[in-house]
């Protein structure tokens, strides 16, 4: 039996999507098999940031409806051995399926695969509701800015009273130059506030909006920091001590994260 | 009679009809609290969480939220925390925020009324 993980942020725009088909890919390339969910219905992305744009036939709500069979719908990446996806409506909206169909996907998505990761929707209504409801653990994602550590923080405050408790935190975006010269919140200012454990940090990087525009993750990239972070991370999540990524070259750094990771 | 029963309290100053709630946890942004009575809270009170008391409010941990210590009116009450760096502060009728540019002290701090204005102290002995 797998697990279930949910990708949410509160805050729209901080790299829900970009996190959910980085580690998906990440964790498919470590040899595991993943199903992708986008329960962001309406409003759905993970297909175009996959490329996968063209093959969805079914959907969501298709499968929580019974129009077709969980199988049926899900869209298997030709790129990445063992990655799935099962794609979001586009014509309907969060309505359209409630939490019991979601817990219910995610049980049977269980048994086939190692991981089944959601990625939700920004905001605290219906669509996160739905998207948490099959989760057994829980990844928050959150830029150095004050308004999406507050949503952050809101999350977390909300994963815990639904039983999702100690959630990790990516912090995505991260400008290690801005951070130097004060214009950004730092690592720590941001652990000091949410208070959980630190999955990653990823920092900003051009390439990103490239491959997300090509539609193939990065998380392949050789020479990319953000790709780095992201098979760190998936590595992390399967319980392997990864030391954080130096972003700077600054050997201060690298000791004060691994000592906030607790691998020091 | 049973503990807990104030009536036991003979100490001057202290006022047993007054109770006291203990929160073992950080309140979030979004969550808030109201007691009648005193609110000591073992965690933080985040950016953007609410604590409302009629009597004090005491924070073993860093305080970022907005706080109100003696809503029904107490301009005795108190605000005490372990690092008090609030959103904004209220005690009785008074509000007050933390002037622009202000760096936090680094150290307990509890906040009252003196001559009808809210100051802030570090946290002596006298209470
Ligand atoms: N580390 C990064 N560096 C540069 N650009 C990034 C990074 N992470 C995400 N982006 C860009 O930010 C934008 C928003 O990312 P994404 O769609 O993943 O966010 P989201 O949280 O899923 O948004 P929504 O709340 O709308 O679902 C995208 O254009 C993406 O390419
Ligand atoms: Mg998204």
């Amino acid at each position: 039996m797998g697990e279930t993980i949910v990708i949410t942020s509160g805050k729209g725009g901080v790299g829900k999507t970009t996190a959910t088909a980085n580690i998906g890919a990440g964790l498919a390339l470590l040899g595991h098999k993943v199903a992708l969910v986008d329960a962001d219905i309406g409003l759905r992305n993970l297909d175009v940031v996959l490329g996968l744009e063209n093959r969805i036939v079914y959907d969501l709500v298709d499968v929580a409806h019974g129009h077709c069979r969980l199988k049926q719908a899900l869209i298997r990446d030709k790129r990445f051995e063992g990655l799935y996806l099962l794609p979001a409506a586009q014509t309907k909206d969060k309505t359209a399926v409630n939490p019991e169909q979601m817990r219910e996907i995610c049980q049977e998505l269980k048994k086939e695969f190692d991981y089944v990761i959601v990625d939700c929707p920004a905001g605290i209504e219906q669509g996160f509701r739905n998207a948490i409801a099959g989760a057994d653990r829980a990844i928050v994602v959150t830029t150095p800015e004050v308004a999406a550590v507050r949503d952050a923080d809101r999350v977390i405050g909300l994963l815990e009273a639904a039983g999702l408790n100690e959630p990790k935190l990516v912090i995505n975006r991260l400008r290690p130059k801005m951070v130097r010269q004060g214009d950004m919140m730092d690592i720590e200012d941001i652990l000091d506030i949410l208070a959980v454990d630190l999955l990653g940090v990823v920092p900003e990087d051009e390439r990103i909006i490239v491959s997300t525009n090509r539609g193939e993750p990065i998380v392949q990239e050789r020479n990319s920091l953000a790709a780095e972070a992201f098979r760190n991370i998936s590595r992390r999540i399967l319980g392997e001590p990864v030391p954080l990524l130096d972003l700077e070259s600054n050997g201060n750094l690298l000791v004060r994260l691994r000592k906030m990771l607790g691998l020091g | 009679m049973g503990a807990g029963q104030g009536a036991m309290v003979q100490i001057p100053g202290v006022r047993p009809e007054r109770k006291t709630i203990l929160i073992e946890r950080t309140l979030r942004s979004g969550q808030s609290l109201f007691y009648d009575g005193n609110v000591v809270i073992l965690g933080d009170v985040n950016p953007g969480a609410e604590v409302t008391a009629t009597g004090d409010v005491i924070v073993i941990g860093t305080l970022r939220g907005t706080v109100h210590a003696g809503a029904g009116g107490d301009e005795g009450a108190l605000v005490v925390a372990f690092r008090l760096e609030p959103t904004q502060l209220r005690i009785a009728n008074h509000v007050s925020r933390p002037p622009e540019g202000m760096t936090p002290s680094g150290q307990p701090e509890v906040a009252r009324i003196k001559d009808g204005m809210v100051i802030i102290e570090a946290l002596g002995f006298r209470l």
